[in-house]
């Protein structure tokens, strides 16, 4: 028997299809103003949510400092593939989610993956409209049949290792902004 | 440790943890910090034990149907293109790990969390084979340069203080050695491994979350670094013990919900990622690991495999906080590490179900309700029966038979009344004292309880 039949072989008593499965069925957290709890938990993971109607790239580029390249996805171009000196890179977020801050970032086949985490700096643009209060709404919106990679993007890169000292910007984003625009 | 008896001596490895008094103070007080942070994330969430019943049943459902769900996650996964492996054992999970860098011709390979592979000893057995490991988190990466291991699965440097990174960076990173500011040193470690990234040849990563009607798994980290990791090569392997399934993303609204707020008091990881294809020209793969869980399974520990590795009991454990997790000598220490290496192997981790108070406050903050406490206590009836507790199995015989013996216990008693207080100090703390070893030994009350009360009886 190979490794696969042994272990499938171990587990042959709990092979058979379920026939339903526990959910989660309470009602969960709601939130009088969701892009008010947003910007919040956003905040508290280290970010911070802007409410613009000015999303040109040199308006976002304002709310930050930095030194190097600005990469705007939603322009497609050669530029996107070159890796080095990147320091802004700004990207369509899907949806946010209030209770945490998190954004649903897909970078389908428009931008290589790798950019969001070599940018010094992650600028997310956001429909104002598209939050939603928790986890459980946020995976009924996802579609997976079209995605080969993608997050939920809270805040900066981050890490507390050293000591428990919170230190912004460990190997990703060192500033992260979401810019909601819209009603 | 040959020789020692149990060969993993709690106890006795907490000794050196505990000597330098000022440090396990500092271990004792930051742990107990995310303990504090966990339960405000905890409270921020109305839902939260609702929560925490419906993980507990979603992951009792999953281990009931387990092979049916890795069957579906593999047909899912290779509909996907991500290429999927079984390994029985570490050796095998090790074998197809190294084969895979091989096939690719890898020799630098950047490593996110991961605390199978740790398990399975894969870097040791990758570097025999002249391939450069990194570990990328933060944390890891301090241990790894230190020639060190992780003591806790979340913060896997918290036995360390800032001036000994500083030192191991100075070493390995030619920082400055008097410069321990944590910015300062993460800044270094920033353009250290931004390098290590940029010329990696492979990515292996762990597994927070398999989905089996997806075909997909999450990583959830803080830094980035499985996202930046898998980004560049064209070679990702993921490595999963074959408990981290879940039946669909729908499940991963509860369990994103409980993991980071568990762990480190977040309402969510900053990167929750999810793969479901490789990147283009690349290569995914997924290898599934048993290793002793399917025996596991069958036993009447199966329950330890709903464990989604957030480390909370760690943090909550009086024992943990004030011993360290090198004080446990196994992969993954604290209250669910004593339970799954007792699971293993009792004649070798006898003493870990005993580092434990009963005090129950893992079983709290569990998020999918594991009950700790108590599989540690049946794990105690089993460890009291290794060859090395027999003389402490026959003191507490004979305890019972005093026990049992309510005139010969009074007399005892009446007599360690009179005795204790006459006793001159240096007897009364002799080595057999281990209790007074770091404490005064209260002194009796005049007059015993059984008498006080007869005396009230008969008034």
């Amino acid at each position: 028997m190979n490794a696969r039949e042994t272990i499938l072989n171990a587990l042959k008593e709990r092979r058979e299809a379920p026939a339903d499965r526990p959910l989660f069925e309470k009602e969960p957290m709601r939130f009088d103003d969701l892009s008010e709890a947003f910007a919040t938990a956003l905040e508290a993971a280290g970010g911070e949510a802007v409410e613009t109607e000015e999303v040109s790239a040199e308006a976002i580029a304002g709310h930050f400092r930095f030194e190097g390249r600005i990469l705007d996805t939603r322009e497609s171009g050669e530029a996107l593939s070159r890796r080095d000196g990147i320091g802004l890179v700004i990207v369509e977020g899907a949806f946010g989610v209030a209770e945490n801050g998190a954004v649903w970032i897909d970078p389908k086949e428009r931008y290589p993956r790798e950019l969001l985490t070599l940018a010094e700096n992650v600028a997310v643009v956001l429909k104002k409209g598209a939050i939603v209060a928790t986890m459980h709404e946020a995976y009924e919106r996802i579609d997976f049949s079209g995605i080969s990679y993608a997050l939920f993007m809270a805040g900066p890169s981050k890490t507390a290792d050293i000591e428990q000292a919170l230190v912004i910007g460990a190997h990703g984003a060192i500033g992260m902004r979401v810019f909601l625009q819209g009603r | 440790m040959s020789g020692r008896c149990p060969p993993v001596d709690h106890a006795k490895n907490a000794a050196s943890f505990t000597a330098d008094a000022k440090r396990a103070h500092w271990h004792d007080e930051a742990l107990w910090f995310v303990r504090q942070k966990r339960d405000r994330a905890a409270k921020s969430v109305p839902e939260w034990e609702a929560l925490r019943e419906t993980a507990e049943a979603v992951k009792a459902h999953t281990l009931k149907h387990l092979g049916y769900y890795l069957e579906r996650f593999e047909e899912r996964a290779k509909a996907n293109g991500i290429e999927v492996y079984w390994a029985r054992d570490a050796a095998e999970h090790n074998a197809i790990v190294a084969r895979l860098l091989n096939e690719h011709g890898a020799e630098r390979v950047v490593k996110s969390k991961s605390m199978l592979t740790e398990e399975c000893g894969l870097n040791p057995h990758l570097e025999s084979l002249g391939i450069e490991v990194t570990d990328t988190d933060l944390g890891e990466r301090i241990v790894q340069l230190a020639g060190d291991h992780p003591s806790h699965i979340v913060l896997p440097a918290i036995h360390m203080k800032k001036e000994d990174v500083s030192r191991i960076f100075a070493e390995h990173l030619q920082t400055d050695p008097e410069n321990s500011d944590p910015g300062y040193l993460t800044r270094a470690a920033r353009r250290h491994l931004r390098r290590k990234f940029l010329e990696a040849d492979a990515a292996i990563t762990g597994v927070n979350f398999a989905l089996a009607e997806e075909g997909a798994f999450v990583v959830c980290t803080n830094e980035g670094n499985a996202d930046l990791g898998t980004a560049l090569p064209g070679l990702h392997i993921a490595c999963m013990g074959l408990e981290k399934i879940l039946p669909s993303a729908k499940e991963l609204g509860i369990f994103t919900r409980l993991l980071a707020r568990s762990a480190t008091g977040q309402a969510i990881t900053t990167y929750t990622s999810h793969f479901r294809k490789p990147r283009p020209g690349g290569r995914l793969c997924v290898v599934i690991v048993d290793n002793g869980r399917s025996r596991l399974l069958r036993g009447e520990y199966a329950k330890t495999l709903s464990c989604i590795r957030c480390g909370a009991c760690m943090n909550t454990c009086p024992v943990y906080r004030r011993s360290g997790g090198h004080s446990y000598g196994y992969v993954i220490p604290g209250p669910i590490g004593s339970v799954l290496a007792g699971a293993r192997e009792v004649a070798t981790y006898a003493s870990l179900p005993f580092a434990c108070s009963l005090c129950a406050s893992c079983d709290n903050v569990c998020p999918v309700r594991i009950d700790l406490h108590k599989t540690l206590y049946r794990e105690r009836e089993e460890a009291i029966d290794i060859p090395c507790y027999a003389g402490k199995k026959r003191l507490l015989h004979l305890m019972s038979w005093v026990l049992q013996r309510p005139r010969l216990y009074g007399l005892l008693m009446g007599a360690m009344r009179f005795l204790l207080p006459r006793l001159p100090r240096p007897l009364l703390y002799s080595r057999f004292n281990v209790w007074g070893r770091d404490r005064e030994t209260p002194m009796p009350a005049p007059r015993s309880f059984r008498d006080l009360y007869r005396e009230r009886r008969s008034r």
